[in-house]
């Protein structure tokens, strides 16, 4: 059993939703007790079970409305049927809700005469002031900000003229491997931002990647290359390194 | 002489895309499936051409085509026979049923009650009837493509998860684009079209079957299929049940399918990617919170899908 909202003021509305799964296909569920509702006004009550190759779920929805504040808790609904488990009759019962119903929905009448004509101007006096404060203070109190500490000086790495898809390709090149043609794959698709759940048709969804021919065909072709069967091998990494080199002089 | 090259699915696929407008991915998952050798539903509102697409499909195959519209009142007799006295011999003789078709279009077929439907189901299992003492094998190819309509339940016998498990895959056909009715009512608002008739043979989908066995997959793509299908059986809040080891042989069994129809001898990542949400929906036991929290079956196949990691 479950309330939406849980949270609400006297006169809003609330749904009180009552789930119950049977094993059979049922039209209705019969034996149901539903628990006390007083200090709710009841607006409408809908039933209705839907069968399915698992059973029937029957869902009953009832829309209330609060008649007095205070937290009220809406105890359990209660149903008596017999247990396809063990063939005995028994009693099932929901969990309990909790409501919580603050005052009047919204100002009546006096109420908001009042809240306009007295507390409105002083609300927006003491708003008006506290910000004039804050502001005045933090003019005073301002002071130069430091300089931020000087960043240290970036060891200075040997700089590399191969990238390692370059070095991947060449050791493809040299040793035609299922294992170095995934090593290349995973090197490409990292290239190219694909994510570990995407394949490459999702890739190419995402990010357009076909927008750019050459890449999309070093994907496919790589692609190709790591799922074929080991007799297809040769002529798919033969077929990748081309359109590799292809994407590289483009 | 003149020798002809053999025919590849695809015209097969080009010759259902040229009656049936739109609807390319339930097309495409109709030929796996019929390439895999398994059984289909189709489910989608009415006035969709899910019956259309059938026999669109059994036209073009030119095998044997038989209707059978599910009701309240049919007999399991109905479907698969039953044996009659014939007076002038003094004996009984059997007369075969519409099950014996290579196509059977079950249509509604949530609307006969759960013998009937057993009747149906248990020779798509066996792929034999029995009918009194006589025992009669079902043709080869035999594939039954069944419909249901998701919204009128009121008298309807929903199948249970047991006999979902028989169709392959269960395809959701919905409604066309804007672009796409537009061409409908060009194509079908007068004369109604010729069906594609004869564009392939029974021999080419037997050939296509065999050739698809030999669609090479790598032994990490066969472990993302039993990822995928694991990932079902671990503890989620909105399914109860995950699928069989049957769904596992079924994503392969229709990724290998696919990729013939692309034309490869390979199955790649997004074929089983591709094929896998027909495959388990009708497979996971989604539990009650499923209606309470209002969440679509399909958002969680998706997510569970979306989850494992391709290889």
């Amino acid at each position: 059993m479950t309330a939406e909202p849980k949270s609400l003021r006297v006169g809003e509305t609330l749904r009180l939703r009552i789930v119950a799964h049977v094993d059979e296909n049922v039209l209705q569920l019969d034996n149901v007790t539903l628990p006390d509702l007083s200090g709710f006004d009841s607006l409408g009550d809908e039933r209705r079970c839907a069968t399915s190759g698992h059973g029937s779920d029957c869902v009953e929805v009832m829309t209330l409305s609060p008649t007095e504040g205070g937290d009220r808790t809406i105890a359990p609904t209660t149903l008596d049927a017999i247990d396809a488990r063990n063939g005995k009759p028994s009693h099932f019962a929901t969990n309990s809700v909790t409501i919580h119903v603050a005052g009047a929905a919204r100002p009546n009448g006096v109420t908001r005469a009042l809240f306009d004509d007295l507390l409105k101007p002083i609300a927006i006096l003491v708003i008006v002031g506290a910000a004039a404060y804050a502001l005045l203070w933090g003019f005073v109190r301002r002071k130069p900000l430091p300089a931020p500490p000087a960043a240290p000086a970036r060891p200075v790495t040997p700089a590399t003229s191969i990238d390692p898809l370059t070095q991947l390709i060449a050791a493809l090149a040299r040793e035609r491997t299922h294992a170095r043609v995934l090593a290349v794959r995973d090197e490409l698709r990292r290239r190219v931002g694909a994510r570990e759940e995407e394949t490459l048709d999702d890739l190419f969804a995402r990010r357009a990647a076909d927008d750019d021919p050459a890449v999309a065909g070093a994907l496919r072709a790589v692609e190709r290359a790591a799922f074929v069967d080991d007799s297809q091998l040769d002529g798919a990494i033969d077929d990748a390194l081309r359109t590799l080199s292809k994407w590289h002089e483009s | 002489m003149t020798v002809s090259a053999p025919r590849k699915p695809q015209v097969l696929l080009d010759a259902l895309a040229a009656t049936i407008v739109g609807q390319r991915p339930s097309l495409e998952a109709l030929l796996a499936s019929l390439i895999a050798g398994g059984h289909v539903l189709l489910e989608g509102p009415p006035g969709l051409a899910k019956t259309l697409a059938c026999r669109a499909l059994a036209s073009a195959v030119g095998g044997s085509f038989k209707r059978i519209q599910f009701t309240p009142d049919l007999l399991p007799s109905d479907i698969v026979g039953t044996r009659v006295f014939d007076q002038r011999a003094g004996e009984f003789t059997t007369v075969l049923g519409p099950i014996f078709a290579n196509i059977v279009l079950a249509d509604e077929v949530n609307r006969a009650p759960a013998k009937v439907q057993s009747a149906l189901l248990e020779g798509m299992q066996e792929r034999q009837v029995t009918i009194g003492p006589q025992t009669f094998p079902l043709p080869d190819p035999f594939v039954v493509t069944a419909t249901m309509n998701p919204l009128d339940s009121e008298g309807t016998y929903a199948l249970p998860l047991a006999q979902m498990d028989r169709f392959l895959v269960k395809i959701l056909v919905d409604y066309p684009s804007s672009d796409e009715e537009g061409r409908i009512l060009d194509r079908f608002g007068g004369e109604t079209p010729a069906l594609p008739a004869d564009v392939v043979s029974i021999d080419d989908i037997l050939r296509w079957r065999h050739e698809a066995r030999t669609v090479h997959v790598e032994p990490r793509l066969k472990r993302y299929v039993v990822d995928l299908v694991g990932a079902t059986r671990v503890k989620h809040d909105y399914v109860d049940r995950g699928a069989s080891p049957r769904a596992t042989l079924a994503i392969a069994a229709l990724a290998r399918a696919r990729a013939l129809v692309a034309g490869r001898d390979f199955a790649l990542p997004d074929d089983v990617r591709a094929v896998a949400p027909a495959v388990l929906r009708h497979r996971l036991a989604f539990n009650y919170r499923t209606l309470t929290d209002k969440v679509d079956p399909e958002t969680i196949v998706a997510g569970i899908i979306a989850a494992v990691p391709t290889p």
